[in-house]
């Protein structure tokens, strides 16, 4: 219970080793930005090599180190397996903005980095502080990466909403911290499920307030509604080629933060907890779908469409540990989709543009078939049309719900996917069946530079093959479970 | 009267509310700002008050990690709002409208 571990801090340690040397290297060299970014990507590789060993140790005996602190399991594995796969293909989205940025790209590699450490520990804390601390390491990062074009006043509007909304969340989420330590006596995650187990409450109220606030925070950083308003804002005010990262990435440590306090902690709680985590789940489904139709702007289509999202993962979520997996396959699946959509836009739009109106994509399958084919793809499957990703992990997820008891959530989850189809296919429409918009003032011939390239084929791979064949992924996501 | 471990639970949950108060109340994003450092200040008397009642230092300790993430987080916030108001020399959330829909 006490002994360090290297490897379980290791994919963090070579993110952060990456952060320090490029910031080193940048003020003592001013090296190219190319080289920034090999290093980016050598530590990206350490990360993932060490995240997949510790998912080999882990699967065997899984095991909390560090007095406490931190898990080594194969949740935590699988989070920073999927999180430096992320970072890696968001790195070469972003990379053309990376470029323009000069002599701030260092700045600009490193946040990111940062960033993915932060939400790699969000995956792996086994304690309310370090889950604070880890869930502030990424805040802070995104809040800087939304304003980081600071003479736009998109993005200083971005990044000030962002920043304000995600602070008063943090400290939301940390009264509910407190309030759980007040009933239970514990910080410790695993102590508190422990003493859950075996105590009985005479008076819940303060368990049940901090678990609730708990919810709320975290409810906030995946941009669930009620708690969404600051996402559309901040997804289209962040430059493009970096809008989805901060979508997929926030996603993905939030709902493995979530899924670990609510199923492990609070597990025998679920009673209580579950019917909100439902209610927050068809909030969202419901507003992000309703919303997202009336957008004619495509950055706040997309961020409307992934607080729907928020919603169907949580409709996973209120079937506890069963609907782990599920919730995996889906924000993994759902990560790649968003920061592939994400890319398409920072193309059509520039990389640092913030507006994105769908008029820009009007006979866009003529101007560039590539990105208009995968943007097709992307929308085909956050549609959930059958054969991709998005389908399965909806079926997934409604199936969880159903199994729980909660068919009314899937059922307003189904109804909302069909009503959400009008605004997918809206922008396929718009891409292959309207002729070139006579308005719009985009070049008539769209270059797709190498890395967005690499990024958009990685992104239509996974989305394709785990919606063919899901069997390899399901395999490793129903071991991916807490310790 | 002896002062419990409640009272100052009272306290602290009544600076939370005043501060999420400030936070959706006020429009001036300093102020704004100023709310959440109340909000975290009220979680951190409940985390020594409820350390203290429980004999765990555990408590104790978070507090020092939530003053040091407040302090990051005002090194950074200060700098966002120094940047918007260079542009518009207003610190008021309301004049923010540049993105909506």
């Amino acid at each position: 219970m006490t002994e360090i571990s290297y490897l379980a801090v290791g994919p963090v340690a070579a993110l952060t080793l990456g952060v320090v040397v490029i910031l080193l290297v940048e003020v003592t060299w001013k090296p190219p930005t190319a080289w920034l970014g090999a290093i980016a990507g050598v530590s990206l590789l350490g990360g993932f090599i060490l995240a997949v060993a510790q998912w080999v140790e882990a699967s065997d005996d899984p095991i909390i180190r560090f007095r406490g602190m931190l898990a080594l399991d194969p949740f935590a594995a699988f989070g920073a397996v999927v999180l430096t796969v992320l970072g890696a293909v968001a790195l070469l989205v972003a990379w053309p903005l990376v470029v323009e940025q000069g002599r701030r790209a260092a700045e600009f590699i490193a946040l990111v980095l940062l960033a993915l450490a932060g939400m790699i520990l969000m995956a792996a804390a086994a304690h309310f502080i370090m889950l604070f601390l880890a869930l502030e390491v990424a805040s802070i990062s995104l809040y800087v990466l939304a304003g980081f074009n600071r003479h736009r006043a998109e993005s200083n509007e971005a990044s000030i909403k962002y920043f304000l909304l995600g602070s008063f969340a943090s400290a939301v989420f940390l009264y509910g911290v407190a309030l759980s330590y007040a009933a239970t006596g514990s910080l410790s995650l695993y102590d508190t499920a422990e003493f859950l187990g075996e105590t009985v409450l005479l008076d819940s109220a303060a368990l049940l307030a901090g678990i609730g606030l708990l919810i709320v925070g975290l409810a906030f950083k995946v941009s669930a509604a009620p708690f969404h308003m600051w996402a559309p804002d901040v997804y289209q005010g962040a430059a493009s080629g970096v809008s989805g990262f901060m979508t997929a990435g926030a996603k993905v440590a939030g709902f493995a933060a979530l899924a670990r306090i609510t199923v492990t902690s609070y597990g025998p709680y679920i009673s209580d907890w579950a019917p909100a985590v439902g209610a927050i789940a068809a909030l969202s489904v419901l507003v992000g779908t309703m919303l997202a139709i009336a957008q004619s702007d495509i950055k706040r289509m997309l961020a409307y469409s992934s607080i729907a999202h928020a919603g169907f993962i949580l409709t996973g979520l209120v079937a506890g540990i069963d609907g782990v997996p599920y919730v995996w396959f889906y924000v993994v699946t759902y990560a790649f989709q968003v920061l592939g959509a994400f890319a398409v836009v920072s193309v059509v739009s520039g990389p640092s543009g913030a507006k994105s109106p769908l008029t820009d994509y009007a006979g866009l399958a003529q101007r560039a078939p590539v990105l208009a084919g995968s943007l097709a793809l992307l929308m085909f499957s956050m549609a959930g049309i059958p054969l991709t990703a998005g389908f399965l992990s909806k079926l997934y997820v409604f199936r969880e719900a159903v199994d729980a008891g909660y068919l009314w959530l899937a059922v307003l989850g189904a109804v909302a996917s069909v009503a959400g189809l009008f605004f997918y296919l809206r922008v396929i429409v718009l891409m292959y069946m309207s002729p070139n918009g006579e308005k719009s003032p985009a070049p008539t011939d769209i270059r797709v530079g190498d890395p967005v390239r690499l990024a958009l084929t990685s992104v239509a791979v996974v989305t394709l093959a785990f919606g063919i064949v899901p069997g390899p992924l399901l395999d490793v996501v129903t071991s991916a479970l807490p310790f | 009267m002896e002062v419990t471990a409640g009272w100052y639970l009272a306290l602290g949950a009544v600076l939370f509310v005043i501060g999420a108060g400030g936070m959706l109340l006020r429009r001036n994003a300093l102020v704004m700002f100023m709310s959440i450092e109340l909000m975290l200040n009220a979680v951190n008397l409940t985390f020594v008050a409820i350390g203290r009642h429980v004999g765990d230092l555990n408590g104790q300790v978070a507090v020092f990690f939530v003053m040091v993430v407040a302090a990051a987080e005002v090194v950074v916030g200060l700098a966002i709002m120094i940047s918007v108001f260079r542009r518009r020399a207003s610190a008021s959330v309301d004049d923010l409208a540049v993105l909506k829909g």
